[in-house]
């Protein structure tokens, strides 16, 4: 679309003709380019997609890896790998189908399916998708190609210290690790934030709240766990990488570390994270068992309840990871508590199905059966998890297989079965055709019956006593018969994903076109073409009902046809609706960029920082953090009024404005979402600190604060003077005051570079030894985070001042200030804190 | 008290998640809490589950359960009161009220019988 029409003319509905021009129209403003410019879409469908086949990809290596398991441990004294590579191969195993495998597939479920589900045209910041799907894929690679090299990680997928640390894992193993997946969160960040915002700000007209698909609330649930739960895991690869890479001792006793801290800020993500990749998967089920047993769901409340109760529950089930540790007995008491009362709220799940089965009348389609699958599997997974949480139990099987198959009953049976089931629901969707029943019911009952055979044995090998992790054993424990059945049926088992996957590749060329809405179902999704088009849909309707395609049959075809809203292309941009978070009220019109090579680029720069960071060549790698961070500003350069995103606000009359001419735009909502991520990473910074101080055997405070109070608190005023400023200005151009904007700007940057110069004063005069003692590396930490903010908000409001010289934001375009703002109020809060955290409590407790 | 409920906005769906944001600031106090003192201080061992520490977690435990089960009847009270989304809101949050105070007893009830520190 290279001519725009400042006048919009919306196309006649009534003609077919006139719906086809539309369809044209927006098929040339959205459409994906081919051939190498492939790599600038930034479209939720294909990068959706992208999202999935990555994950199938890997998802096949992780199998593979589980084969070779099987295969060392179907016989007593196997020599088939050596102890080495078999640590490997358990390590990447778990890895790979925790981290590249289920959590990237179901956010690709969830980008793919999000938009269309809320009638929206696409996520709300498309360019971030693009580079969460290319941080994902180069992490991916970088960790799987350390298998070609011989140099997995191989300390186990939990990583913990000191078996990963430099003296007990000296290659790169653990680097790879560390790196590679920190570098796939970024991805996992990414996508929480924009799904978050998106659910909020971009559905369509009249969805309240309380109206939104049940697979929505799953899916926000999942996406506000991911903000949160992520960053602790981000910051203790930081810390362990630091250790590693320059000896800064965060988990070594000698050097003031404690190895538990670790364990900590792994749990602390890693918990959640199991209920993160159940949630999806359970808003699978809650989708399709109304859909096929053709009834609203039984106590849509109920469910709401119930994922709100997991979301915030399993953030305290942490320590129940850590019941051998040798932390006192009432902690334990309490984690074991909580541990139980988990199941509640999944109980609640089972029973809302079975009642919506029972009150239904229930189609056994392909689907189902996965479904039903999941149902048996994931109970028994349950229960042994309650098993797990009574303390004397737990100690009794600790590190057994008993403790391997529940947490396969618990992740296969509930991820991996409902995983299954939608992609059977929307393979029509996807490609237009239908799946083969025939093959599909033997690919489903080889995996279930292999899968129950695998891992219902390794229940009793455990409670006989295998240890987890042996890479041999030798005849006569008794164990010998459990583990041949076992392996044979994990074979079984791969024989039947092996199927299904054949079935749903041969789909594609011989699957039978699929009727419109094949399955009957009631959400919007159903109501695109099959495969989609790249814009979803041609108008935007209004939706009063929690089943809009059960109440009107007729909207997929007056969607089509471009009678609801914003069925307008003549202005060139991408636009959908940005409604209110609650009620569902219309806003403002939200603009999207277009395709963009900055993504692509900008996870290609940081690609290289981390294969630097990898083989220690820090001089690129900052180079490289250098170049990254200008391609991100750049980025962020073609915003608002920037002639490449909307350099006029003419909207169709009776129309509101649009989101770039306001300010409380989803970019609010995506800084605010990002600041809870941040606030997660400080606070764990915070726990780790006082932490260390309160239960590290070898913890030596100094008798002095190495750090001076007077520049500290000099630099916080400093800043606090610049948020101030930032403040006036944004509550002027709230009653149109734009006097002196980019002068104030400026002023504020400099303000900003004050607090910079002070806190790297600060940081270089205080002769601090970081990799003596673990005190030291803890404050160097805790300053260079203050710094990275503070000079990331004077960047920010520089940029601010000449985009006003350039005419991209002023009183005609308000939004990005409003942005920009927040950053500096978190900076303000977290400074302060971390003020009184390492330069004011010291001097009033002391050691 | 009428005034202190249209304060709360019941039916604000913000409520959806204050029941368990207490739940879990009272979690991380009471454990938090808990092994700092542990550390720091520890009771001696002979005291068993009598202690100071115990008496202290166990108030604060209380003080939250009363505070809970009081929004769990403000929301419901609302929820009967209301209409449509505002309602849901009320009804749901008045649920999520109710089972974050029954977890702060069922979490907390260890504190009556269990030594502190061992």
């Amino acid at each position: 679309m290279t001519s725009i029409n400042r006048e919009a003319t919306p196309q006649d509905p009534q003609q077919p003709e006139g719906a086809q021009t539309l369809h044209d129209d927006l098929h040339e403003i959205w459409g994906n380019p081919r051939g190498i410019k492939a790599l600038t879409i930034v479209n939720h469908t294909t990068l959706g997609l992208r999202f999935m086949v990555t994950g199938m990809v890997f998802f096949v290596i992780g199998g593979v890896l589980s084969m070779l398991i099987r295969t060392q441990l179907a016989t007593p004294d196997q020599n088939f790998m050596t102890p080495d590579i078999y640590s490997q191969v358990t390590t990447m195993h778990g890895t790979v189908m925790m981290f590249l495998f289920a959590i990237p597939i179901l956010e690709g479920l969830a980008i793919y399916l999000i938009p269309k589900m809320i009638g929206a045209r696409d996520l709300v910041c498309p360019r971030l998708t693009s580079l969460g799907y290319f941080c994902y894929l180069f992490g991916g690679i970088i960790l799987s190609f350390s298998m070609v090299l011989e140099m997995a990680p191989d300390a186990g997928w939990f990583m913990y210290t000191p078996l990963s640390s430099s003296e007990y894992s000296p290659g790169l193993g653990s680097d790879f690790w560390l790196l590679g997946i920190t570098f796939v969160e970024i991805s996992a960040l990414s996508a929480g934030v924009e799904i978050v915002v998106s659910i909020l700000r971009t559905r369509t007209q009249g969805m309240a709240l309380h109206k939104m698909p049940i697979f929505a609330w799953y899916i926000l649930a999942m996406a506000l766990m991911i903000v949160v739960g992520f960053p602790p895991l981000i910051l203790g690869s930081v810390l362990l990488e630091l250790e590693r890479a320059v000896g800064m001792p965060f988990f070594e006793v000698a050097g003031g570390g404690d190895p538990l801290l670790w364990q900590h800020l792994f749990w602390l993500f890693g918990h959640p994270e199991v209920y993160i990749i159940f949630l999806p998967a359970a808003g699978i089920v809650s989708t399709l068992i109304p859909v096929f047993a053709g009834r609203p769901l039984v106590g849509y409340g109920w469910v709401v309840f119930a994922i709100v109760v997991t979301g915030f529950i399993s953030f305290g089930l942490w320590v129940h990871h850590m019941f051998t540790v040798g932390i006192p007995q009432l902690a334990q008491a309490f984690f074991s508590a909580a541990s139980m009362l988990v199941a509640i709220p999944t109980a609640i799940q089972v029973f809302v199905w079975l009642a919506t089965l029972w009150l239904g009348k229930p189609r056994f389609k392909l689907p189902m059966l996965w479904i039903l699958g999941f149902l048996i599997i994931f109970v028994c997974g349950g229960l042994t998890g309650v098993m797990l949480a009574l303390v004397p139990f737990n100690w009794q099987v600790h590190d057994t297989h008993f403790v391997v198959a529940h947490m396969h009953y618990v992740l296969v049976g509930g991820m991996f079965f409902p995983l299954m089931a939608g992609l059977y629901y929307w393979l029509p969707l996807f490609s237009g055709r239908m799946p083969s029943e025939t093959i599909g019911r033997w690919g489903f009952w080889l995996t279930f019956l292999g899968f129950n055979g695998t891992f219902l044995i390794m229940h009793w090998t455990g409670l006989l006593g295998m240890p987890r992790r042996i890479y041999t054993y030798e005849a006569g424990n008794g164990w010998e018969i459990f583990n041949l059945l076992s392996s044979i049926s994990g074979f079984v088992m791969s024989a039947g994903i092996a199927m299904v996957l054949i079935d749903i590749a041969l789909h594609f060329k011989f699957g039978k076109p699929a009727q419109h809405n094949p399955w009957k179902a009631d959400t919007l999704e159903w109501a695109n073409a099959m495969p989609p088009s790249a814009y979803n849909f041609v108008s935007l309707p209004k939706i009063d009902t929690r089943h809009p395609l059960w109440d009107n049959p007729d909207l997929p075809r007056t969607m089509a046809e471009g009678k609801h809203g914003l069925a307008v292309t003549s202005h060139g941009r991408r636009e959908m609706w940005g409604t209110d978070s609650i009620t569902g009220k219309v806003r403002e019109i939200i603009h999207l960029p277009g395709n963009s090579w900055w993504p692509f680029f900008a996870a290609l720069a940081l690609a290289v920082v981390c294969v630097s960071l990898l083989t220690r060549v820090y001089a690129l790698a900052g180079v490289f953090v250098i170049i990254a961070g200008v391609f991100l500003l750049r980025w962020s350069w073609e915003n608002g009024a920037h002639p490449k995103a909307a350099p006029d606000a003419e909207v169709r009359k009776g129309d509101p404005p649009l989101h770039s001419r306001t300010m409380s735009g989803p970019g609010v909502w995506a800084m605010a979402t990002f600041s809870i991520a941040n606030g997660s990473f400080f606070l764990s910074y915070l726990f780790g600190w006082f932490y260390l101080w309160t239960v590290s055997p070898q913890w030596r405070m100094p008798e002095v604060s190495p750090l001076s109070l007077v520049v500290l608190v000099a630099a916080g005023v400093a800043m606090t003077l610049g948020a101030g400023v930032m403040e006036r200005l944004v509550r002027g151009l709230r009653v149109n005051q734009d006097r002196g904007l980019a002068r104030g700007f400026y002023m504020s940057a400099l303000l900003g570079a004050a607090q910079v110069g002070l806190v790297l004063w600060s940081l270089l005069t205080a002769g601090l030894e970081p990799t003596r003692t673990s005190h030291d590396a803890v404050l160097l930490v805790g300053l260079v985070y203050a710094l990275f903010h503070g000079a990331l908000a004077m960047i920010l409001s520089a940029m601010q001042g000449l985009r006003v010289r350039h005419g991209y934001v002023g009183l005609h375009a308000p939004f990005e200030p409003a942005v920009v703002v927040i950053l500096w109020r978190y900076n303000v809060v977290t400074f302060w804190v971390l003020v009184g955290a390492l330069g004011v409590l010291p001097r009033v407790i002391g050691g | 008290m009428e005034t202190a409920f249209k304060r709360l906005y019941l039916g604000h769906p913000a409520h959806l998640v204050v029941g368990l944001t207490l739940w879990s600031i009272w979690f991380v106090a009471v454990y938090g809490g808990l092994s700092v003192a542990c550390a720091v201080a520890p009771p001696a061992p002979a005291q068993g589950a009598w202690t100071g520490l115990n008496l202290g977690l166990g108030l604060f435990s209380l003080l939250i359960t009363a505070l809970l089960a009081w929004l769990t009847w403000a929301g419901w009270k609302a929820g009967r009161e209301l209409t449509g989304r505002p309602r849901f809101n009320a009804l749901v949050s008045a649920g999520l009220y109710l089972f974050s105070a029954l977890g702060v007893v069922f979490t907390g009830m260890p504190i009556i019988g269990v030594p502190p520190c061992l």
